[in-house]
């Protein structure tokens, strides 16, 4: 043992390894450990031709665990766009708040005549928020987050784009993120190949299609549950549902499933 | 109020002899040149009230706005020089925005004027700076219902969170006024500007601190009021621009928002007519 | 360039936080909070290790921030402490200069914004409870990252893992005081049970419109007292 004052209060080197002081090389880089500790699985959404369908679970899981399980995952933005966030939790909150600040600066203007015009669109929203999360990917300390921003852009028109941890955007008829893309994506694309076939798309089938994502979804996905939340978005506002449990689930058929190959019984 | 030149009226920073700061007392001065401003506490929200004087008919009418929104559900209107009271209006912005981003909650009203207060006041005691050239209304609503966390997730309890003491009311409408020395008080009815004498007696006669008159009520004596302060100076044109505040169950739930158009021409008719009755009881 | 020795470094002050933290002392724990019909109550086992030596086993994770806001700590005990102090500081400052006392969710607020901004250097698991006259009672639950969530009932360290099935199957909400601690205590002692980095006596917390009162259970009596006092 080491009895010198400069080692008192100091981990001992035989137990726990020689003290590395490469700390004190000030012109090191700067360390971000970021990592997603508590995540929200997929977010899906279709265009339709009034508007828009998005989807999210109501789960936020801690790695393997299903730790929350009423965390909403879309948020309302205003009458015009909602956003769904797939990835950390935390960093889902830091932007709704930062959103929530831009919307109270919106709203400096008491005005209420010309208020409709002056709102932010969807295509506004979802501009700010892929250079809030390029730079901060700049910053080598990205937002863990995949987004679908959903909603009216300008002159009301549909709008759905996506984007992700590095600032990339994407835009779709149809979208979705996480083990969505995989899975999701790939159904919606059958239904709705593209924006004509989106403009010719009735607002209950656009529900009936991201339900039917859910479901699968459910099925496959392991960091999911049966509990979400959907919002369709049109020129009469925002229509949230944040309590929506997943109905029509097809298991019975395990009853024909035995053995793994050549058993009968 | 001259200073009779006895030097100390020049610097912001120094007494006279007789306990006085000029400086302050000359800002009271642009203020009560200013537009009257006034703002109500009714039962069920907050009422501001300015009298906008036209400098040019080459203004557009309605635009630039003299009331301004600090955050969501508060609200402040200004007498005397217009870029002071901008100037305050951003300040109190800025701490209302500081305030969310510390507590993850909006401000509450009396925390802003508070904050206001110690800002004003700071104008008059430092040199090389001068006081506000004007006196501010805030007006607002703290919220009554539960306060949630900004960006929350999550919902606590289905039957409702265990404990809560029954029969107590929170939050409600709340309006303060601050002047150029940073003094600041909570009023039922405030006035300030030009006619602030004329306003403030009327506003006397409203006796709200019984708690009994109501937004709308507000908005209409409100409008009769900038009406009533306006008779001294006939002669310059004004507009009437009206902004109010209610709780969530009321017309704004929570939110600062202009007086609809319909209310505020109603409100201005009913002004109007009202002041021609007094001509003609005096005929 | 410095020679990597294991002694101070030549300024004598900087401490290499990943040095310190293989050997940190941890709050290898059980902590729990619930609302019940008249508040919250907050519970804790007492162990804390450093490895698996266990250098405090009467430890007090249950720490007071505000008169009726208190939280639970889990995971580095250095980290925790330094979160829980600076909040403490804020919300006292916060009383006095606002002339009313603050709320739970204010405190989750302070909480969380020193939990997420500090990320990638703390590792602190809070749960905080609180009590007042307008909201009643409160859980709120601070992982790792930094989120925040409001509950009905919170779990957190590392003996939590092995109770999520008996909470979510005893949880029941609008429960009596009694019921509450009963939960609680019947909680922590499966966690005790099955954790290795759990175990000692279990403190819990009582906080209601009466203000907040203390609960000790020892493990030599079976955890059924001496309770309060």
């Amino acid at each position: 043992m080491n009895h010198l004052p400069q080692a008192w209060g100091r981990p001992r080197d035989d137990v726990y390894g020689a003290y590395d002081a490469s700390h004190f090389q000030m012109s090191g880089p700067t360390q971000h450990s970021s990592r997603p500790i508590v995540t929200g699985t997929s977010v899906v959404a279709v265009k339709f031709k009034d508007g828009v369908v998005i989807a999210a679970d109501n789960l936020a899981s801690y790695g393997s665990l299903a730790r929350f399980t009423d965390v909403k995952r879309l948020r309302t933005f205003n009458s015009k766009s909602v956003l769904g966030f797939g990835g950390d939790v935390s960093d889902m909150q830091y932007l709704d708040r930062l959103l929530n600040s831009l919307s109270v600066r919106e709203n400096y203007s008491t005005s209420i005549d010309d208020s409709g015009k002056s709102d932010l669109d969807a295509h506004n929203l979802h501009r700010y928020l892929s250079k809030v999360m390029y730079k901060r990917r700049s910053d080598f300390n990205p937002l863990w987050n995949h987004i679908l921003v959903a909603g009216l852009g300008e002159k009301d028109a549909p709008f759905l784009a996506s984007v992700d941890l590095l600032g990339t955007t994407f835009s779709s008829p149809t979208l979705a993120t996480g083990f969505g893309a995989h899975l999701a994506q790939p159904i919606l694309r059958r239904q709705v190949p593209d924006e004509a076939a989106s403009k010719e798309l009735s607002q209950e089938k656009a529900v009936e299609l991201i339900r039917e994502c859910m479901k699968v979804l459910f099925y496959r996905d392991a960091r999911s549950m049966d509990k979400y939340s959907i919002a369709v978005i049109s020129k009469s506002g925002v229509d949230l549902k944040e309590d929506e449990k997943l109905e029509n689930q097809s298991w019975a058929f395990a009853e024909g499933i035995r053995g793994y190959g050549t058993q009968v019984n | 109020m001259t200073s009779i030149g006895t030097g100390y009226d020049l610097d912001n920073s120094v007494f006279s002899p007789d306990g006085r700061n000029f400086q302050v007392e000359y800002a009271v001065k642009a203020v009560e040149n200013g537009g009257t401003s006034i703002g109500i506490r009714c039962k069920d929200g907050v009422v501001l009230a300015t009298e906008k004087l036209v400098t040019s008919k080459l203004m557009k009418a309605g635009a630039n706005k003299r009331i301004a929104t600090v955050d969501r559900n508060i609200g402040m209107v200004s007498a005397g020089l217009l870029p002071d009271g901008r100037y305050l209006v951003s300040r109190a912005r800025q701490e209302t925005a500081s305030w969310r981003q510390i507590y993850k909650s909006p401000m509450p009203v009396a925390s802003l004027a508070g904050r206001l207060g110690s800002f004003v006041q700071m104008f008059t005691m430092n040199g090389g700076l001068r006081p506000f050239g004007i006196t501010a209304i805030v007006g607002g609503w703290d919220s009554e219902g539960d306060m949630a966390v900004d960006g929350q997730v999550g919902a606590g309890p289905s039957v409702g969170a265990g404990g809560k003491a029954s029969g107590k009311k929170y939050g409600g409408p709340f309006l303060y006024m601050i002047e150029p020395s940073g003094l600041y008080w909570g009023y039922y009815g405030a006035a300030t500007g030009k006619g602030r004498q004329a306003a403030k007696s009327e506003l006397e006669k409203l006796d709200l601190s019984a708690g009994a008159l109501s937004l709308e009520q507000g908005v209409k004596e409100a409008a009769r009021i900038i009406y009533v302060a306006h008779e001294d100076s006939k002669d310059k044109e004004f507009e009437l621009e009206m902004t109010w505040v209610s709780g969530l169950s009321g017309p704004t739930k929570g939110q600062h928002q202009e007086v609809p158009k319909e209310l505020r021409e109603e409100a201005e008719r009913l002004a109007k007519k009202a002041l021609e009755g007094d001509d003609e009881m005096e005929e | 360039m410095i020679q990597p020795t294991g002694m101070l470094g030549e300024d004598g002050i900087h401490v290499d936080m990943d040095h310190l933290k293989k050997g940190e002392v941890n709050l290898g724990t059980s902590i729990m909070a619930i609302n019940f019909k008249d508040g919250v109550i907050l519970g804790a086992d007492s162990r804390t290790t450093t490895g698996s030596y266990i250098a405090n086993r009467v430890t007090d994770k249950l720490t007071q921030v505000h008169d009726t806001i208190w939280c639970c700590r889990s995971g580095s005990a250095a980290d925790t402490q330094a979160v829980a102090d600076i909040v403490q500081y804020h919300l006292g400052m916060y009383g006095v200069e606002n002339d009313e006392a603050p709320t739970t969710q204010t405190a989750a607020a302070l909480f969380q914004e020193i939990c997420y901004e500090n990320k990638d250097n703390l590792s602190a698991g809070m749960i905080i409870a609180g009590y007042d006259q307008r909201h009643g009672g409160q859980v709120y639950s601070i992982p790792l990252g930094g989120s925040l969530h409001k509950q009905t009932y919170a779990i957190g360290g590392s003996g939590s893992t092995y109770i999520y099935g008996f909470c979510d199957a005893n949880w029941k909400e609008g429960m009596t005081e009694e019921e509450g601690i009963d939960f609680v205590k019947r909680s922590l002692q499966e966690a005790i049970k099955w954790d290795g980095s759990s175990g000692g006596v279990i403190r819990m917390v009582v906080l209601t419109a009466k203000g907040a009162q203390r609960h000790l259970y020892l493990p030599d009596n079976g955890y059924t007292g001496p309770g309060y006092k």
